[in-house]
């Protein structure tokens, strides 16, 4: 509950200053009402930025790939020399 | 694999960052910009800036909504 609160607050703060903004005529009035769309807007790409750099950098680990690739075919001949089925091969 | 990974990073980075370049001159150079220069040809009328990510918002708040009633829709017939 305390949660929602505080997002609910930081919405109202920025409505606020937008307001704010609009009536005292520190930027042109045009500015003023595309603000709240350029910040969206720019949230996305910014959103979609971070997801194209995480896929660039994802670290793949060659080596312990193979080591796994050994561990699993240890662990299918254990299991099927005790009998349990391991599926398909 | 992991070339086919960092090529669509590439390629959305790049998407991401063109959009916010292109909406950014859009919204906030062009105004100050005279009405006759040339750079007023590749940017569509400032209405535009408005329609769009408006239009793009509504039908992915549509996708979304389909997609979920879709997804109860589903669920229900499955437990019935």
């Amino acid at each position: 509950m305390k949660h929602i609160i505080k997002i609910m607050a930081l919405l109202v703060a920025l409505s606020a200053f937008w307001i704010s903004l609009l009536q005292t005529s520190v930027l042109p009035e045009s500015y003023t009402w595309l603000l709240p769309l350029y910040f969206i807007v720019s949230l996305g790409s910014y959103g979609l930025l971070m997801v194209g750099v995480g896929l660039m950098r994802f670290p793949t680990c060659p080596q312990e790939a193979i080591l796994l690739q050994e561990d699993i075919v240890e662990a299918k001949g254990f299991l099927k020399g005790k009998g349990v089925d391991v599926g398909s091969d | 694999m992991e070339v086919a990974d960092r090529a669509i990073g590439l390629l959305l980075s790049v998407i991401s960052l063109s959009i916010f370049t292109y909406y950014t001159f859009w919204v906030i150079i062009l105004p100050f910009v005279d009405s006759e220069h040339f750079v007023h040809k590749y940017f569509l009328p400032q209405e535009y800036a408005i329609l769009i990510p408006v239009y793009a918002g509504v039908v992915l708040i549509c996708f979304l909504s389909v997609f979920i009633g879709y997804v109860m829709l589903k669920s229900k017939k499955k437990k019935a």
